[in-house]
């Protein structure tokens, strides 16, 4: 172990302002300065080497109306992007309509970081191990981003370009993210599960979000499958998908959609776990998210977090 | 013998009263009490160090001028700086700045001391060091082989305990050995051949260590977050070649240590930085340098085991071969080697044994003490192996160690012949708690077992000191070397002498870890503190109550048979209002002081003389006897294990603080099933550490914790502390990860032959087809 | 550019200016002189330097000064008089929640947190709050009744 060299900025060059709304905020952003929500990733990653932090910061964790969690008018729900896990996991709508997002809070760090980590620094941190994620590209994710020429929205599929990278430009300031309606004919339930050693303060090794749609019947009528920690972005696998729909969503159908997971895997080999292990994990953890949201689908209570819930099944 | 529960989590059972608050308590919740970091001292300069660039190279030159041109540096130091001298625990082998090579990640070439933090590091990272790289040497297997490069080519020159039997990457090789196990597992009914490998893991005090250096002329004052004072101080005292009478070391409140903080090591580079620069200077390690930097960590072990057995479940045999990764340097760990094979015989009736055990060099970390050296690993591989050993005489484990864990009178590994020991009796208890019968009735569900494994620790007996005065109020000061780690054994020192003395533990005070005040003691280590400066406190108290009993016998005009101590008076027995009270005697101005250091037991006889390089430690002195076992629940898809219950049962004699006790066994617990389950020090093909952080070096939290249920089998031992005390600290992590991998056994069929256990060795296990090894 | 910032600690303001970069735990430490707050691991794994920001749990290690400016700011000096201890202070003494005592200001911070937003907790709950708070000495087991011990009492009296 030798020292490395040095990971700061010299002092004198460091600017910190706050933002008490979005226009500072993206004028700040312009002029070259990084949004700082909860810090629990930014100031978290230069704690640990990851990179250290910009030189010029913007506060944005008191921008009034960003921590709101309202319906849309398409019948969806919009986050704003300083929801904090710990308001996720516990709100009503969220739990009824969207369980996958609170599995996925509910297992955010520990109370600490839930109580300051937010859904937008979750989001735009942009690591492929991040919790939310999957279930939010099954609730299909849209982010609301304010630049300077104004607002656009780009699905979440669009967002994550690898590691750290995304295409929202350096000046553009995540306000919210929208999801879908819950679909309106027939009964739907979603569910997030990673693979952990420990019940909390880990992060993601294997993980797998699920939204499943049941006909009156119950058979499946719409699917959506994501997995996370197992290639460069966190993304749909629409193998998966396809082996659910027209099944009965039993441990079967839930097997085969495991198996395409891992099929889709491209996972890498660290301390956390082998990329063989990483790739056998995928199939067992889809196959517990699935199996999660039917039985949510079906109306079963199956309580958040769902990691903890399907332990051993 | 007695026996006392301590009610789990949950039940309903109400608690004895706590008679006893420790004295540090009230400092330690209102956040006004002071460890080391939380020392500044005017004009304090702060410290870094350059670490090695290479875990193996030799060092072509250094170059300082760079560093000392960056402002705000006011010193970097070398070998150069300092007297050429090595140090070390059995074998003298280090030096404080490296000089000829550097032979691992943490081995510190060069000290900067600086304005702030920041400056200190960069210049640290000036220093320019020319190396001649050699290649790295992390397997300590390979490195006893004949061609292997020898690590410490000086090694035949090195001073050494003449005790210890060396041979170049060698640094200690061990047997034991009574009668002829080749023969006797020749003639055994059946025999079962183990191997065992564990991975090295990790002390992890949440406190990083700390120091703050300062010299008053030529004396220096270290206050160093260490757990061996004494040891630091002729540490210091040596490499700096000053007296020890000019080292002071002050132990604020310490954040735990779990070993990793024994041993002399940073106070004399902190020292010297503050000599050169004449100022105060702080070093505070990051988590990271708390990973890597200290000559500190649970050895990696490689371990195979033969039992030879009757049918019926004798032992005729046991043969092994241990070979322990020391690291790079000796430390306080030479006598690891003795400590594992003692581990391989366990507390069992054998007829014959043969152990032989390798305590290798290599370029990783230097291994030493952390919570009972070298017995979990040692106690999870014999503890796995037994269980298989009965699977192969089909008989249940425990039946096995029913029939073969020792008791009074029986023989241990040399020989030694056992007083009062509750083995057994910890044993059934454990069982008890757990509801083994349950289990055995198949009333689990498939995923889950109940795991069991037996274990012991010794005693040990080393001089310790005390004194004890009295206030002219009638309270009282303990005046001792001994050091409190956070166990509490130090706070419970008031309750033996105001036993004696007839006052209230709450009328005391301590004053200690001040090499200055107090007499010499080993420190806070090997569970002694009670054991050893219990008897010296015992002892003390004894010379006052004699002093007080003389004066009150004046005082009163009576005999001194027919007066006692209570209620913080001299009495005359049976007629209470005849009485002088502490404060009149002690308040004329006569000073009255005791002073203690108690006899030093020494262990039971035992026959060496088959035995190759003994340091004396094939008998155990006042043998502490635990069983646990482990309820679990294998996620078989995943390997994800989770333990449900949990019972201890420990024979650690006559507990003389309850609380106190429980707590280590609390800890103990959980330590041992992180490093069952998610404890290990992950290294790159060059011994380089890979997860020197709490994410990804997996402590247990309090969701993973289980219930733990705890029995203390109470035995008023024989040749032991007061009371008939033993220690308590070590015992509790040494039979964990063996339960625990026995269960985990039983649910997925085969063992784990890998510690830690994790999640992706126990999915391999489970799912590797039978008989085929992982 | 150093920032002047104003922080309430415990309830007394301090005006203060600081690097942006500066952690809330090192200027509490440093500037502000209260050194209860522990430093374990600096990245958030530890939960020594746990504080209540405007009553949220804060790893303070992690967490720039300059965005608490204006906050509220509760350490373990914060939790009582250092006379009277609070009620959480005096079971993590008797129920054997407290050993080398490193953890323990964080721990208390995380538990007040705890049963401040749901004050009768199951025990899955009181582990699970006070996961991010490593402990080595002590198991868990006493912190865990104690702070099961002060919801009971607070229930009790209603
Ligand atoms: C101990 C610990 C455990 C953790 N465990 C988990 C875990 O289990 N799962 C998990 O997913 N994460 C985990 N995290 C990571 C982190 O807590 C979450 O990602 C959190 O949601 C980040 O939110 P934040 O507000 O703190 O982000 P910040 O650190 O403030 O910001 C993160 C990044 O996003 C940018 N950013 C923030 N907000 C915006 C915005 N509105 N618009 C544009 N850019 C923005 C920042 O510039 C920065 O680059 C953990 C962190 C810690 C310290
Ligand atoms: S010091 Fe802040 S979490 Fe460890
Ligand atoms: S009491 Fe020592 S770390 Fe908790």
């Amino acid at each position: 172990m030798s020292t490395a060299t040095s990971m700061t900025t010299s002092a004198s060059s460091r600017t910190y302002v706050e933002a008490r709304d979005v226009a500072t905020a993206v004028a700040a952003m312009s002029a070259g300065a990084r949004p700082i929500a909860g810090g629990t990733d930014l100031v978290v990653g230069a704690r640990h080497g990851k990179a250290p932090l910009p030189a010029a910061l913007v506060g944005i964790h008191r921008i009034p109306g960003l921590a709101d969690v309202a319906p849309t008018d398409g019948g969806g729900l919009r986050l704003g992007a300083l929801v904090t896990h710990a308001t996720l996991m516990a709100d009503p709508t969220v739990l009824a309509s969207y369980p996958g997002l609170a599995d996925a809070s509910a297992i955010v760090g520990s109370h600490a970081t839930r109580a300051n980590g937010t859904l937008g620094g979750n989001v735009m941190n942009s690591s492929p191990a991040m919790d939310t994620g999957a279930p939010l590209l099954c609730h299909g994710g849209v982010a609301v981003l304010v630049g300077p020429a104004g607002e656009r929205r780009v699905a979440l599929a669009d967002l994550w370009t690898g590691p750290g990278r995304s295409t929202a430009a350096p000046d553009e300031l995540l306000v919210a993210v929208e999801l879908d309606a819950p679909p309106a004919d027939g009964a739907s339930g979603s569910s997030y599960v990673r693979l952990q050693y420990r019940r909390q303060m880990e992060i993601a090794i294997v993980g797998a979000g699920a939204v499943v749609t049941l006909g009156a019947d119950g058979t499946v009528t719409g699917a959506k499958v994501a997995i996370t920690a197992l290639a460069p972005v966190i993304h749909r696998v629409a193998e998966a998908e396809a082996a659910l729909v027209g099944t009965d969503g039993g441990f079967e159908a839930a097997k085969a959609a495991g198996a395409a997971a891992a099929a889709a895997a491209r996972p890498i080999s660290d301390v956390r776990g082998s990329a063989d292990y990483r790739r056998a994990m995928a199939a067992v953890i889809t196959r517990r998210a699935v199996l999660t949201a039917v039985r949510r689908a079906r109306g079963e209570s199956v309580p958040v977090p769902a990691s903890d819930t399907t332990f051993g099944s | 013998m007695s026996v006392i529960d301590t009610p789990a989590q949950g039940s309903s059972t109400p608690e004895r009263p706590r008679a006893f608050l420790r004295p540090d308590g009230k400092e330690k919740v209102t956040g006004l009490g002071r460890y080391t970091a939380d020392l500044t001292f005017t004009g304090q300069l702060h410290a870094a160090f350059r670490y090695a660039d290479h875990p193996h190279a030799r060092i072509v030159s250094i170059d300082t001028s760079r560093a000392k041109a960056l402002p705000g540096v006011f010193a970097v130091v070398t070998h150069e700086d300092v007297p050429d001298v090595r140090y070390g625990g059995m074998t003298q082998d280090r030096r404080l700045f490296a000089k000829e090579k550097v032979l691992w990640e943490g081995d510190v070439v060069a000290g900067v001391a600086a304005r702030t933090v920041e400056i200190a590091r960069e210049a640290a990272a000036l220093v320019e060091v020319e190396y001649e790289v050699l290649s790295a040497q992390p397997d300590y297997v390979a490195n006893m082989a004949p061609d292997a490069p020898v690590l410490h080519e000086g090694w035949a020159e090195y001073g050494a305990d003449e005790n210890l039997v060396r041979d170049g990457n060698v640094m200690s090789r061990y047997v034991i050995a009574k009668g002829d196990a080749d023969a006797a597992m020749a003639g055994a009914d059946v025999v079962v051949k183990s191997h065992y490998v564990s991975d090295a893991s990790q002390g992890v005090p949440i406190e990083p260590r700390a120091l703050v250096a300062q010299w008053t002329g030529d004396s220096v004052t270290v206050w160093s977050s260490t757990q061996v004072p004494f040891a630091a101080r002729s540490g210091v005292a040596h490499t700096l070649q000053i007296p020890e009478s000019k080292v002071r070391i002050v132990v604020p409140l310490l954040g735990g240590g779990f070993g990793s903080k024994c041993d002399f090591h940073f106070e004399a580079h902190v020292a010297i930085l503050a000599k050169v620069t004449r100022r105060p200077v702080r070093l505070v390690f990051t988590r990271k340098e708390e990973f890597v930097a200290p000559d500190h960590r649970r050895e990696g072990m490689d371990i195979e085991l033969e039992t030879g057995v009757t049918r019926d479940g004798r032992i005729v045999a046991r043969r092994g071969r241990m070979v322990l990764d020391k690291g790079a340097y000796t430390g306080e760990g030479g006598f690891f080697a003795q400590m594992a094979a003692m581990h391989a015989c366990g507390p069992y009736k054998l007829d014959t044994v043969r152990v032989e055990a390798f305590l290798n060099y290599s370029t990783n970390q230097p291994a030493a003490s952390i919570r009972a050296p070298t017995a979990p690993q040692a106690c999870w591989a014999l503890e796995q192996h037994l269980d298989e050993v009965a699977a192969a005489i089909g008989m249940d484990p425990v039946e096995l160690r029913r029939r073969t864990l020792v008791a009074e009178g029986d023989e241990g590994p040399a020989g030694q012949v056992f007083e009062k020991i509750g083995a057994k009796e910890t044993l059934e208890a454990a069982l008890e708690l757990i509801g083994y019968d349950a289990y055995l009735r198949g009333e689990l569900p498939d995923d889950e077992a109940v795991g069991v494994a037996c274990g012991w620790w010794p005693c040990f007996g080393v001089p310790s000191g005390a004194y004890v005065k009295l206030n002219g109020d009638g309270t009282a000061t303990i005046v001792t070397g001994a050091q409190e780690n956070g166990s509490g054994s130090v706070m419970g020192l008031p309750i033996l002498a105001a036993e004696i003395l007839g006052m209230s533990p709450s009328d005391f005070s301590i004053n200690y870890q001040d090499t200055d005040a107090g007499p010499w003691d080993m420190g806070s280590s090997g569970s002694q503190t009670t054991f050893n400066n219990g008897r010296a406190v015992v002892e003390a108290a004894q010379e006052v109550r004699a002093k007080l009993l003389a004066m009150g016998a004046e005082k009163l005009e009576a005999d001194v048979a027919d007066l006692e101590l209570a209620d913080g008076a001299v009495r005359v027995k049976g007629a209470p209002e005849t009485s002088v009270t502490i404060a009149d005697l002690a308040g004329t101005g006569e000073p009255i002081l005791g002073k203690g250091s108690g006899e030093v037991p020494e262990a039971a006889a035992s026959d060496a003389s088959a035995c190759v390089g003994s340091l004396g430690m094939e008998s155990f002195l006042a043998p502490q006897l635990i069983t646990h076992a482990a309820r679990v629940k294998v996620d078989r898809d995943t390997g994800v294990v989770r333990v449900l219950d949990f019972a201890a049962a420990h024979d650690s004699g006559v507990i003389v603080n309850k609380v106190g006790a429980d707590g280590q066994v609390y800890g103990g617990v959980m330590m041992g099933i992180g490093q069952a389950l998610t404890e290990a020090t992950w290294t790159d093909e060059e011994g380089r550490q890979k997860n020197p952080g709490l994410l990804d070096y997996k402590l247990q939290t309090a969701s993973d914790g289980p219930r733990i249920q705890i029995r203390w089998i109470e035995i008023e031992t024989p040749n032991a502390g007061p009371k008939g005390s033993k220690g308590v600290g070590e015992p509790p992590s040494v039979p964990t990860s063996g339960a625990v991998g026995n269960a985990i056994a039983k649910v997925i069929g085969r063992h784990v032959d890998k510690l830690p256990m994790t999640a992706e060795r126990v999915w391999l296990a489970a799912n590797s087809p039978a008989g085929e090894d992982q | 550019m150093a920032v002047d910032i104003t922080l309430s600690v415990n309830g007394v303001p301090y005006p203060l200016t600081v690097d942006p970069h500066a952690s809330l735990l090192h200027t509490v430490r440093g500037d502000v002189g209260l050194t209860g707050s522990k430093e374990g691991c600096d990245d958030s794994e530890c939960g020594a330097c746990m504080m209540l920001v405007d009553g949220r749990p804060v790893n303070s290690c992690s967490y720039l000064a300059v965005q608490a400016d204006g906050s509220d700011v509760t350490t373990v000096e914060g939790l009582s008089d250092g006379e009277t201890l609070a009620p959480l202070q005096e079971a993590f003494l008797t129920r054997g929640g407290v050993q080398c005592g490193f953890c323990t200001p964080g721990m208390l911070v995380s538990a007040t947190a705890l049963l401040d937003r749901s004050p009768n907790p199951s025990e899955d709950e009181i582990r699970t709050a006070v996961s991010g708070n490593l402990c080595r000495c002590t198991g868990y087991d006493g912190i865990v009744k104690a702070i099961a011990a002060v919801a009971a009492e607070r229930a009790a009296q209603g």
